[in-house]
């Protein structure tokens, strides 16, 4: 039976492994990108995700560099993306060692360039990462730019129109509650899950195992998580022992696999 | 000693397969060249993309004759992955009709999303039953039988003796396919951490 995934994920700024809250705070250091991957790797988690949150010409070769050391030394899919916005863009970073590319402001900026990242190089290839918040009286639209540029889509309808579009996968951010370990945004999660046909990764606000629970509850495929893992004493080994006995469907732990 | 000839033909993510096969302690090079396959002990063809598109390409670099004359002819261990195995087969109806090299009778489908309207790709890790016993899972215990799936096509095998093992997603399909020192897996032994590792470990220690 398909496994539940659980899947570190790492912000980047100029090649340094960074954590904000919302988005727009102050970043707190959280260490080497490529030693903190070797960690994870012994830990077991299922797959990483690492995003530059501040591309440039300058950070696109530090980010290729560290995807390809990481590469090297860790065995597990690796989602890429942050500032691509060309094919070539695609080709660098899976030359690289990544797995998949996310894809988001280019997106939203061109919404035919998924669809012929899509047709160039496989769907499954292809993650649309979508970053929203809540703009007031419920309403939720989806940012580009790191949170800073607004657009008219609302997120649910926004990730079909990606999915039809032939993106293989999507990555679900909730800027209000990334850093803010206060649990994911399981009534998006659910509605999106119901409308999608395509695995589903939620980002932003896990603090802990019940939010977790809820998210794959909701229907979530995977769940993405940076804080908890670097800032508190949670490791993958410990969530996936606790999903273990609360009846979720995850891979055996790497320590009772040895 | 062996030595891992990796096929390069510009479709997928090749320098994981190389630094997997590397992490075993064993010599990788990613090629399409004939004199360098003919020096390999062992030949992998890994691959994610489009069925038709993978073959085109194959074919714009005279793969199938170089290939074929390496392993059919001189009867090379070789391992196709993913999109690499699904190429072994007769045929597949990926977004029209193309054929592939016939190398084990059979033909590629879409899976079925079934009436649990299962998500497709089918994408993650998943348990894999063994039908047969191989070299290929030597010294992986039961619970070391999970592996990373990223595919929207299986290999239905026309005779179930190819056939060596098993996943289920909705339905049962197929998960490694074997034909004399013909092997494919659908999954990636090259993101499947210690398990894979320990597979691509078996691949290079073995001289059918």
């Amino acid at each position: 039976m398909l496994k539940k995934r659980i899947i570190p994920k790492f912000l980047l700024r100029d090649g340094r492994l960074v954590k904000y809250v919302r988005f727009d705070e102050q970043p707190r250091e959280a260490g080497n990108p490529v030693s903190t991957a070797q960690v994870y790797n012994d830990y077991g988690a299922d797959e990483l995700i690492i995003l530059d949150i501040a591309p440039s010409d300058a950070s696109r070769a530090k980010v290729l560099d560290i995807v390809g050391r990481i590469s090297e030394q860790v065995f597990m899919p690796l989602t890429v993306g942050g500032g691509v916005r060309r094919l070539e863009d695609v080709t660098d970073l899976l030359r690289a060692g990544a797995d998949k590319v996310a894809i988001n402001s280019q997106a939203l900026r061109d919404p035919g360039f998924v669809k012929a990242a899509a047709q160039a190089f496989g769907d499954q290839c292809i993650t649309v990462s979508i970053d929203y918040r809540d703009i007031g009286n419920g309403v939720f639209r989806v940012f580009g730019d790191g949170g800073r540029a607004g657009s008219p889509h609302d997120p649910i309808s926004w990730a079909k129109r990606m999915q039809d579009a032939n993106c293989g996968e999507i990555l679900l951010t909730s800027i209000d509650r990334d850093g803010t370990l206060s649990g994911y945004d399981v009534e998006i999660v659910a509605r999106l899950n119901a409308a999608l046909d395509i695995p589903l990764v939620v980002s932003g606000g896990c603090g802990g195992l019940e939010h977790c629970i809820a998210a794959f509850g909701a229907g979530a495929d995977a769940v993405a998580i940076s804080s908890l893992f670097l800032f508190t004493d949670h490791s993958p080994i410990k969530l996936r022992s606790h999903l273990v006995s609360n009846g979720i469907n995850v891979r055996a732990s790497k320590t009772s696999r040895n | 000693m062996a030595s891992v000839a990796i096929i390069d033909y510009g479709r997928g993510n090749v320098r994981s397969v190389k630094n997997a096969v590397e992490h075993c302690g064993t010599d990788a090079v990613v090629t399409a060249d004939a004199h360098v396959l003919n020096d390999a002990s062992h030949i992998i063809l890994p691959g994610v993309g489009a069925f038709g598109d993978a073959i085109a390409a194959l074919k714009a670099q005279g793969l199938p004759d170089i290939l074929r004359d390496q392993v059919i002819a001189k009867g090379k261990p070789f391992l196709g992955i993913c999109l690499g195995m699904q190429l072994l087969a007769d045929r597949s109806d990926e977004h029209g009709a193309h054929d592939g090299l016939g190398w084990i009778a059979g033909d590629v489908a879409r899976l079925d999303p079934g009436p649990d309207a299962l998500k497709i790709p089918h994408m993650g890790w998943n348990d894999v039953t063994l039908t047969a016993a191989h070299p290929l899972f030597t010294r992986l215990k039961p619970d070391q039988l999970t592996f990373y799936f990223v595919h929207s096509y299986h290999f239905r095998t026309a005779d179930n003796a190819h056939q060596l093992a098993r996943c289920a997603y909705g339905t049962p399909f197929t998960a490694a396919v074997a034909k004399d020192n013909i092997l494919g897996v659908q999954f990636h032994p090259e993101k499947s951490q210690d398990s894979g590792v320990a597979l691509l470990e078996n691949l290079v220690r073995w001289n059918p």
